[in-house]
């Protein structure tokens, strides 16, 4: 049986790595329940309008950061406990970010935000959605992938693909749904 | 009594129309592809829908959701049979009996057993809400703002409980972010706003539609992206239509499951997943051949797809009489009913009880149809199966875009999508469910504005939350809830209840 302490298994290889993300994650909420907690302190009580003092606004979501900030607290605690149990643990952690996965979510989460907060309200919609889809075929078959297809195959079917969709969306949802498009 | 017979024969009958039926027969055949294709959730697909349904008449647009709902927690045995992927997470369990059964060369078998187990699960969690729905929607007349705040509390905390069994903080923290999310803008009882941090377009507050479009839709796209997949499908030379008495061989199976399984419907929040695995677990202890679960048992099948299949009409109990959401599916179904002047909640047989029964008939005709898709259509379902990520997903994407904005019809709303959908994506790859999150999204002003309008009742007294009789019960659930979340307490409760009852072992929903 191999150690699961070095095991390259994707979900050996996450079990390892939780406690690290939940200590981060953990010191994050406690954090972000602190500010809230503030923020619901220091948010106005309405007063002057001679409100019911157990109705101010910041009632509810200071109580929802407290609840998160234990939460958060009990989160890190414990993956602390944990952490302290492995070798090199931090190292395992970072190497996350190095690897074949790492790169497919960071291409494909870059082309998705080009297209949705840059391409989108510059360009016309069409033209947008035709070359995010391109893009993104493209790249995934050709760059991101273990087995690349020929570049020039690949591009003649996405610059089809594209066309096509772009074509459809924009018919359907300005004629079909009368959605004025970005 | 006999009004309950009348109204469910009009809702029925309400259907009995060209239109009508040509929606049901897309969006269930939609449901099925998105069902089948790995990566695309339920949730996904009712959320994007939602979108498309803006100009259509209300009894129309909940008919083409619930059809899609419907169809694509069946869709999801498919892959689960054919290539031990299940389409989406409600098919986990479908996948230890059904791939072993496919490798056996009986994958039309299990196929055809899938899809009377899912009609047969549906039509058992039908007969639930015909019956208990009416029932419900009457007695939660006796809510006040004391038991609404409970009860949204109940919703939230059950749902962070039962969605993250390894580690039940993180349905905890999923759920109190998705309630913050819900203080996010204008609050309804003194009009103040809210944490929008001087951006106007936050001032009422984040849509539900473009955030769960882009936790189940985005984040959906940027997990499968990460993960390579290459299908590797069984393919089926058996008979797919199976035979009366293979069916009728697990009758009890089939009721427990149902059983079982509309009551993780009923339970706000707890979805198909947990309903198949609860009913796979009792199907397993009950079963006189045990040892063949998990190596081709066509009962654990059964039980899977019936309990996984039965919580959809199970979660359409509290969605309707309660406005509590049984699933993050019928999370979406609300905000789909507020959009189209449809208001869930206790006065629902009061104002609109026609309703009710309409659901029921939307959800016995989708029965049918999954069931005439299911049993005919094996090939192009395979087809399906194969179609590669990389062309598949940017079109779900250009549509998540399409349908944020598509609502107001502003940029903000793709904004939102974006945002959720990262928070999403992270959230999942920290492995803390969605549910609880979409939840305290749909609650969040339920639990506001009910703990402080019963603070203003009471002038401040705290007494009434926790005297009175349905709240009484309620808070004593969620007390209970938190400290069986926490080992030390479940640890030695477990030990009581084995010395107890000797013999009797606790076992885990999917163990």
């Amino acid at each position: 049986m191999s150690d699961p302490q070095t095991s390259t298994d994707p979900e050996a290889a996450a079990n390892r790595r939780m406690p690290y993300a939940d200590l981060i994650a953990g010191t994050a909420f406690l954090v972000l329940g602190l500010v809230i907690i503030y923020l619901s302190w220091t948010m106005p009580r309405l007063e002057m309008r001679g409100i019911h003092p157990a109705t101010v606004p910041g009632l509810v979501p200071g109580l929802l950061g407290i609840a998160l900030a234990l939460c958060g607290a009990m989160l890190g605690g414990k993956a602390l406990v944990e952490t302290r149990k492995l070798e090199n643990g931090w190292q395992d952690f970072g190497s996350m970010f190095a690897g074949t996965e790492a790169r497919r979510f960071a291409v494909a989460a870059l082309i998705s935000l080009a297209y949705a907060l840059v391409l989108l309200g510059r360009v016309p919609f069409w033209l947008a959605t035709g070359l995010y889809v391109f893009a993104f075929i493209v790249a995934f078959e050709v760059w991101a992938t273990n087995e690349p297809k020929p570049l020039p195959k690949s591009m003649l079917w996405a610059a089809v693909q594209a066309v096509i969709v772009s074509a459809v969306v924009t018919v359907a949802f300005e004629r079909g749904f009368l959605v004025r498009l970005p | 009594m006999f009004d309950g017979f009348f109204l469910l024969g009009a809702g029925i009958a309400h259907f009995m129309s060209f239109e009508s039926l040509f929606n049901l027969a897309w969006a269930s055949l939609l449901g099925i592809i998105i069902g089948a294709l790995p990566g695309l959730t339920a949730t996904m697909g009712v959320a994007l829908l939602v979108t498309l349904t803006y100009g259509m008449a209300p009894d129309q647009a909940i008919l083409t959701l619930i059809a899609l709902y419907v169809g694509s927690i069946y869709g999801g045995s498919r892959p689960a049979i054919l290539l031990a992927i299940p389409g989406t997470p409600a098919s986990a369990a479908t996948t230890l009996d059904g791939y072993p059964l496919a490798k056996a060369g009986r994958a039309g078998m299990a196929m055809g057993i899938a899809t009377t187990s899912s009609g047969l699960g549906t039509l058992v969690g039908i007969f639930f809400l015909a019956l208990i729905a009416p029932w419900l929607a009457e007695f939660a007349l006796r809510f006040g703002s004391y038991e609404f705040f409970w009860l949204a509390l109940f919703g939230v905390l059950i749902s962070g409980r039962l969605t993250a069994l390894d580690n039940p903080i993180k349905g905890y923290i999923a759920g109190i972010l998705g309630l913050l999310f819900a203080m996010v803008g204008m609050e309804s009882l003194h009009a103040h706003q809210r944490f929008t941090f001087g951006m106007q377009q936050l001032g009422s507050g984040i849509d539900i539609i473009p955030a769960m479009v882009g936790a189940f839709g985005f984040a959906e796209l940027l997990g499968v992206m990460k993960r390579r997949f290459v299908p590797e499908i069984i393919e089926s030379k058996d008979r797919v239509i199976p035979r009366i008495g293979e069916v009728a061989k697990y009758w009890r199976t089939t009721i427990r499951s149902g059983i079982i399984g509309t009551i993780a419907g009923i339970i706000p929040g707890v979805g198909e997943d947990i309903g198949s695995w609860a009913s796979y677990a009792a199907a397993r202890r009950k079963s006189k051949e045990a040892d063949q679960f998990g190596k081709g048992s066509v009962e654990g099948l059964v039980a899977a797809e019936t309990g996984n299949s039965a919580v959809i009409p199970g979660a359409m109990i509290p969605t309707l009489t309660l406005a509590l959401p049984g699933s993050a599916a019928a999370a979406v179904l609300i905000a789909a009913m507020y959009i189209h002047g449809i208001r869930p909640g206790p006065m629902i047989m009061t104002e609109n009880p026609q309703f009710l029964y309409q659901v029921v008939g939307m959800l016995l005709l989708s029965v049918i149809a999954i069931t005439i898709y299911g049993l005919s259509l094996t090939k192009l379902l395979v087809k399906v199966l194969v179609v590669p990520r990389e062309k598949l997903m940017p079109i779900v994407y250009v549509l998540c875009v399409v349908g944020s904005f598509a609502i107001t019809q502003r940029m903000f709303d793709v904004y939102v999508m974006v945002f959720f959908g990262l928070v999403g994506f992270v959230l999942r790859e920290m492995r803390y469910p969605m549910a609880p999150l979409v939840l305290g999204i749909i609650l969040g002003e339920l639990l506001d504005v009910n703990l402080r309008r019963g603070l203003v009742v009471s002038d401040g007294d705290l007494t009434p939350f926790f005297v009175r009789p349905i709240s009484a019960v309620l808070w004593a659930i969620i007390l209970i809830t938190i400290l069986m979340s926490m080992p030390a307490v479940s640890n030695r409760v477990g030990a009581m209840v084995s010395k107890l009852f000797p013999g009797k072992e606790a076992r885990t929903p999917n163990g």
